[in-house]
This record gives C-alpha cells, sequence and structure tokens, in this order.
C-alpha cells in the first residue's frame, strides 16, 4: 500500500537530506519528462516488507552472495526459507539480479519453489520474483516469463498478501517487453484481473495493486487494439468505476489507479460507447465535484490532486464524446460548471498545469451546451474566467476558446460578456505575444461586434482601434485579415 | 497553445447534432458567416486529447513521480504560472514586454505618428502633419516657393519662414531649440538618406526600414506585402505627385541603374492602404477621400 506519509517522513530529516532530497526529485522529474517526450515512461513499483522503511540503504549483500545462496538452494535441504529470505534482499540489487538470472536453473528453481507444497517458501520465492521485476534491465523481465502462469493462477487464490505480491509483479513486468505483454495477454491476464478484483473487492490493497497492474498493462503501445477491447468487454470498467470513490479510512491509493486506468481507456480509444452506457460521466463528474470543492477549500496535503487529475481527463475525453442532446442525460443532473470554474482559480497558482486541464474540460462542457453557457452567465462566473487572461502556457487560450463558445450561442450571450467586462479584457489579450491568443481575440471581439454593433464604439473608445491597426503590421497573414476586416467592414463603417 | 494534428483529434460537431432551436440567434447560420472574404472562422470544438497530447505532460509526470514515491503533495515546490507577455504586433519588431504599460509606452513612442509615406515616426499627431505636409505634399512645394509656408514647430507661436533653415534659426533663437533637434530634418536630407537607402536595400521590402528611425532605436519592417495592396483611384494624383516628389530628390544624388528602374516602378509608400496608417493622426496625412479597400 502506498502512503503518502512515508514521503513526509523523509522531507522531515535534517537539513542535507532535505535538499538532497529536493535535488534528487528535480532530476528525476527531468528524467521523466523526457521519457515522456520519448514515449518511454514507465515507472515500477517496489512493495517493500512490513519491517522495512523505503529508501533504507541496507547494504547489500554483493553479488556473490547471490550466487553462493543459489549453490545452496539448488543443491536440495529442507532449511529453504531460511536461505530465500536473504536470497531476497541480495536481489534488491540490479547487478545480483542480472547475474541471477544468467546462473542456470535460476528461474526453474524460483518457480519451483513458487508452486512447491510449502507456503511460506511460496511467499518467499514470490518475494525473489518480486525483487526481479523491479529491474532497471528489461532482460530480467523475460527472464521470469516461466513464473507467469502461475502467477496468474494465483491472482484467484485467498491468500492476499501473496496476491498483492503477484499483482505488483507481473505489473512491473509487463511494460518492459513486446513479448511479456504479448504472452501474458495470451494467458488471461485481464479476465484474471478482473476476477482478483471481483474476489477481493473488500481487500483496497490488493484492489489497488489490480488497479496498478492494469494500468501498467494499458501504456503499452499499440493497447488501444490489443488490449482495449479485450478489457471493455469484461467486467472491469464496472469494477473500476465502483472503486472510484475514495475510502475515508484507507485513502486516495486505489481510487487513483482505477482512475488512471479509466484515463487510460478514455484516452487511448475513441469507444466510449461501453463506459457511457456505464455511467462513467456522471460518476467521475460528481466525484470531481465534490473533491474539486475540497482543493477549492484548500485541502490539498492529501495528494488529492493526484485523483483529481486522471478524473479531469476522463471527463474531458467522456464530454468530447458525448452527443451534445445527451449531455443532460449523461451528467444525471450534476452541476459542473460552477466547480470547474472553482476548480480552474483554485489549481491556477499551485498546480497550473491541472489548471489548464480544467479549462480544457470547460471547453467540452460549453462547446455545444447552451445550458453550461447560460450558466456561466447566470452563476457570474464570467468575472471570474476574466482573471485567468493574463495566464499563459495554454491557461488563457483555454479560457478564450471558453469565453468564444459562449459568444458563438447567442448574440444576447455576447452583449452580456461585453457588459461583464470582456471588451476591455481583450484590448489587453489582443496585445499579447502569444499569436494563438491574438487570434482567438480576434475572433471573439468579432462576434461580440457583429452582434452588438454599438459595441465597436465602445471598442474604440476603450483605445482598440490603434491596436487594431497596429495588428494589421503582425507577421501572421491571418491575424492580418482578421484585424483588417474587422476594422474595414464594423468598425470604421461605424463613423 | 496550438494542438497538433497527429496526437488529437477535433470532433467538430456537426450542425444536425446540435440541439437548440435559438440558431438564428447565434453565428452557427448568421449571415455575416457567409459573407465572402469573411477570415473569420471560428466554431465551438470539442477537443478529444489523446494520451500522449503534450497538454498532458505535467499530470502525466506528477503520477509518475507518486508511482516512484518521489511525490510531495506540498505546495513548496510547484512553479507559479507564468504571465503571457505582451509582444509589438509590428512584424519585424521583436520587442516583447511583461506589462501592458510597457507596452503602450514602446508602441506610442515608436509605431504611432507613422507617416504613411515615408514611415517615419513623429513624436506627435501635430509634428506628423507638419511633416507630411512639407515633404510629401507638393503643393505645399509649389506654394513654397512665392509664400512662408514653414510654420514655426513650437505649438502656439504660429509663425511662418519662407524656407526650413529660417524656421530653424527661428527655432534656435527665439525658442532655444537645439541645432540638431532630431524632428526638424530637412528635407535636402532626406533625399540624399532616401537615395542611399534605396541603394542599400531591396525594392523587395516594402517598407521603409526605419518606422521609428527618428528614435534611432529599432529597426522595425512593415510587413505588408505588396499583393495585398491595391491602387486606389483616388491616390492616382498623389501617387504620380509622390512620384514626381521622389524623382526631383533622386536628381540631388548619385543614381546607381537599380534606383532608375526603380523610379519607374510604382513605389512602394504609396500602396499602403490609407486605412492601415498608424494613429488618427496619419489619416490626416491623405489629402484625398477615404477609399475602400474591396
Amino acid at each position: 500500500m502506498w502512503r503518502l506519509n512515508k514521503v513526509r517522513h523523509k522531507a522531515g530529516g535534517h537539513a542535507n537530506s532535505l535538499e538532497e532530497l529536493r535535488t534528487k526529485r528535480r532530476e528525476k522529474e527531468r528524467a521523466l519528462r523526457q521519457a515522456r517526450r520519448d514515449r518511454q515512461l514507465v515507472s515500477k513499483r517496489l512493495l517493500l516488507n512490513e519491517d522495512e522503511e523505503q529508501d533504507t540503504m541496507e547494504v547489500a549483500p554483493g553479488e556473490q552472495d547471490v550466487v553462493t545462496l543459489f549453490q545452496i538452494l539448488h543443491h536440495g535441504g529442507t532449511e529453504k526459507e531460511a536461505f530465500l529470505r536473504p536470497l531476497s534482499k541480495a536481489l534488491r540489487d540490479p547487478s545480483a539480479q542480472l547475474t541471477f538470472i544468467k546462473l542456470e536453473n535460476s528461474m526453474h528453481l524460483l518457480v519451483g519453489l513458487l508452486t512447491g507444497s510449502d507456503a511460506r517458501c511460496r511467499l518467499q520465492a514470490v518475494r525473489c520474483l518480486h525483487e526481479l521485476s523491479h529491474s532497471p534491465h528489461t532482460s530480467v523481465a523475460s527472464a521470469c516469463l516461466p513464473a507467469t502462469p502461475y502467477l496468474l493462477t494465483y491472482l484467484s487464490g485467498q491468500s492476499t498478501k501473496f496476491t498483492e505480491l503477484c499483482l505488483y509483479t507481473l505489473g512491473n513486468i509487463c511494460p518492459d517487453s513486446e513479448r511479456v505483454k504479448e504472452r501474458l495477454l495470451a494467458q488471461g491476464i485481464i479476465p484474471a484481473l478482473a476476477g482478483c478484483i471481483q474476489n477481493h473487492r473488500h481487500n483496497l490493497a490488493v484492489v489497488e495493486a489490480a488497479g496498478f497492474a492494469l494500468f501498467q498493462l494499458l501504456q503499452s503501445k499499440d493497447a488501444a487494439q490489443k488490449v482495449i477491447p479485450t478489457v471493455l468487454a469484461s467486467s472491469l470498467p464496472s469494477q473500476l468505476l465502483s472503486v472510484l470513490t475514495p475510502d475515508p479510512d484507507f485513502g486516495l491509493a486505489p481510487a487513483i489507479e482505477c482512475a488512471w486506468c479509466l484515463h487510460s481507456l478514455t484516452s487511448s480509444s475513441e469507444n466510449h460507447r461501453e463506459l457511457l452506457a456505464q455511467g462513467a460521466l456522471r460518476q467521475c463528474c460528481s466525484l470531481l465535484v465534490s473533491l474539486g470543492g475540497a482543493v477549492a477549500d484548500g485541502n490539498t496535503d492529501q495528494g488529492l490532486e493526484l485523483l483529481v487529475c486522471p478524473l479531469l481527463r476522463c471527463v474531458g475525453n467522456l464530454l468530447s464524446s458525448c452527443p451534445a442532446e445527451a449531455l443532460h442525460s449523461q451528467l444525471g443532473g450534476v452541476d459542473l460548471v460552477a466547480p470547474l470554474c472553482e476548480l480552474v482559480v483554485a489549481l491556477l497558482h499551485t498546480l497550473p498545469a491541472l489548471a489548464k486541464e480544467t479549462a480544457w474540460v470547460l471547453n467540452n462542457l460549453t462547446a455545444h451546451s447552451t445550458e453550461s453557457c447560460s450558466a456561466l452567465l447566470t452563476l457570474n462566473l464570467v468575472p471570474r474566467l476574466l482573471e485567468l487572461l493574463p495566464f499563459s502556457q495554454g491557461i488563457n487560450t483555454m479560457v478564450l476558446r471558453v469565453l468564444a463558445n459562449v459568444a458563438h450561442k447567442k448574440k444576447e450571450f455576447c452583449v452580456r460578456l461585453a457588459e461583464l467586462g470582456l471588451l476591455s479584457a481583450l484590448t489587453a489579450t489582443l496585445k499579447m505575444a502569444d499569436q494563438n491568443v491574438v487570434t482567438l481575440s480576434l475572433e471573439v471581439l468579432f462576434m461580440i461586434i457583429v452582434s452588438c454593433p454599438q459595441m465597436a464604439e465602445q471598442f474604440v473608445s476603450q483605445g482598440g482601434l490603434s491596436v487594431l491597426e497596429a495588428i494589421q503590421y503582425n507577421s501572421d497573414g491571418e491575424v492580418r485579415r482578421r484585424a483588417t476586416y474587422l476594422l474595414e467592414q464594423h468598425i470604421l463603417t461605424e463613423k | 497553445m496550438m494542438l497538433q494534428p497527429d496526437v488529437v483529434r477535433f470532433i467538430a460537431m456537426g450542425e444536425s447534432q446540435t440541439h437548440n432551436g435559438d440558431e438564428e440567434e447565434g453565428f452557427r447560420g448568421a449571415a455575416e458567416q457567409q459573407v465572402e472574404g469573411n477570415p473569420f472562422t471560428f466554431s465551438p470544438q470539442l477537443l478529444r486529447l489523446h494520451r500522449d497530447h503534450e497538454l498532458f505532460e505535467d499530470g502525466d509526470v506528477f503520477r509518475h513521480m507518486y508511482l516512484q514515491d518521489l511525490f510531495i503533495s506540498e505546495a513548496e515546490e510547484q512553479p507559479a504560472p507564468s504571465v503571457s507577455e505582451f509582444g509589438c504586433h509590428i512584424s519585424g519588431c521583436r520587442a516583447v514586454f511583461s506589462t501592458l504599460h510597457e507596452y503602450e509606452h514602446h508602441y506610442n513612442s515608436l509605431h504611432r505618428h507613422v507617416c504613411c509615406s515615408c514611415h517615419r515616426s513623429l513624436p506627435s499627431a501635430r509634428l506628423l502633419d507638419i511633416h507630411i505636409q512639407e515633404w510629401h505634399d507638393s503643393l505645399f512645394t509649389i506654394l513654397a516657393q512665392k509664400q512662408d509656408m514653414y510654420l514655426c514647430l513650437v505649438e502656439g507661436c504660429g509663425q511662418k519662414f519662407r524656407t526650413s533653415q529660417q524656421r530653424k534659426d527661428h527655432l534656435i533663437r527665439l525658442h532655444k531649440y537645439p541645432p540638431d533637434f532630431r524632428f526638424d530634418k530637412s528635407r535636402k536630407e532626406k533625399g540624399t538618406r532616401e537615395a542611399s537607402r534605396e541603394q542599400r536595400t531591396d525594392t523587395a521590402v516594402e517598407a521603409a526600414d526605419d518606422v521609428c528611425r527618428s528614435e534611432g532605436v529599432c529597426e522595425v519592417m512593415c510587413g505588408v506585402e505588396s499583393n495585398q495592396l491595391e491602387q486606389e483611384e483616388s491616390m492616382e494624383t498623389h501617387a504620380s505627385s509622390e512620384e514626381a516628389a521622389q524623382s526631383e530628390d533622386f536628381s540631388a544624388s548619385a543614381q546607381t541603374p537599380e534606383t532608375n528602374t526603380e523610379r519607374l516602378k510604382p513605389r512602394y509608400s504609396y500602396r499602403v492602404p490609407k486605412t492601415v496608417c498608424f494613429g488618427h493622426g496619419s489619416v490626416r496625412g491623405f489629402r484625398g477621400q477615404r477609399g475602400r479597400r474591396k
């Protein structure tokens, strides 16, 4: 189980280690960013023993010990468990892992112990496999292939700790190689996972582990063709949805994994019919609303954003395939407009990237829904949106899209927007360096002026004429054409 | 944030799928949209984002920091949101500003009150008027041969002089102006400068290379292309007088073969449509009627 508390223990250490921690984190973040750009973003998880603390820098027993231990185990005897424990500790070391898999019959030994009659040995054997699965070397995953049919079989067993270890082991090895993933699919990992969650639905640690394993499976590049159709056809979607609401005692972790699985499903594939039919949109929305409220209240010390993020994405992508007529029924009466606006504002200074994602969801909500646009106006949310316009990196462009969506619906909305201060906001955004901001601002301005020609005068009185004239000299032809057209056809003709 | 087509699919819902009855009120069926030449294209779009989309980058990195036990929930390390910069629109002017005030100051100082003919920037509407009159108005040139036409630059003085040199003396003597006052260049100097400029630059360069030359600060190019500009009927007389005025200048300086052929070609300066001049002041630079671009 993952607890964010553990991280805080580390942070509570003395200054040196805190600084080291920060540096390490920043480096790691850079590496992750690059990995994502290379489409190679994969992580593994290591389940520690209860008696271990994270990051304990135990002196690694060393490669030699691995060889020795293996030889002892290989030569028979009844004290196997006593040697399996140190072996699993030894296998935490990456080079020891490589050494081990190169030893002849090493995997055969482990599989034998995994499937033997001694339950304690089984547990230690799976722990060894788990350590191996965490290896940074992708060749190790392939070496674990002989164990996979058993790991999958054990998923329908009853031993919770054991099952947890199997799940994390499977989750760790499946992104490492195509061969492993295909073998797992052929061996029925998807129905096994479905069955596992079903059986252990009340053990949230296992559910979390299963969610992780499924997430790993869904990361493969051809997931949309090879994995997702089978997942959608199984009982997994409804199970994932049923786990979404966080348990107050256990915490967010299982919900986090399931939400990320749902995000992987909705963002890799355009087929949302099944999920929509299961009420995914409604459920994600209502959960988002309650979590969003907590975030807006400043309650961010529990890692809520780890759950808010995938939920936002699910809602955003599900909205994009929901036909306009069905929107109201799909949302099931959940009012999203106000909570989303609050969330953008709340996240802006703490997590601007998430604020941008929230604005994206608002765009999808307002694109074809006159009701949502009307709500933005009647609930007096427009001034808050206008306050977001100075912020860059995609936030203001997305907010401008939302405002444009509103303006596009009705001329009356244009007038209301102008009354709420949009015109003067536009005189500022038209001067921004970002061409997308300028283009969208011109589009909105055009809609307002066409709807209500008196707005042209108001715009001019706010000093808008000179900025439009300046825009006629912009390096972008599309921008120039718009400014010129607006000036000639709608502003200068008013005189 | 431009969304790359290869990882994003836009789904613009067709009109048949939109439901509400007030279509006439919105822009969907608006007559405006069907007007030819209307460059405005916005329509609301549902944006579906593929999992690899760059918009998702930060959240994904977050997620993996959590998986690798490096996640910290406190806001201490989160970056502050960045604020949009303001950028001068004038093509070629790469000035960027962090506040609106700086932008306004830049624009008002360097790009307002710009002469449509030679693209010089003058600090005020009045000086612009005087400049246009003295440099680009052939009628002025004719009248100046017989009467005092050179107006004192100090507002309220009102005195006029036969030559610009006399005015300059007046400015120095009476108004204590410096002898090298930047906004009182005479046309003779302009001629030399313009000729040398022509030798340097390409005819393909549409605008003067010094919209703000008077300040000597930056070099700004007006990016308006020649094929965008039309000959205005009402400008024909003006144009020919322009040409005449400019050919006068060239007679005063050495001519290269290039400048000779340039004389025969239509000059770029009068091709700038009236409606695209900067500031209200420059409207007065054209004595002719305001034309409409077709």
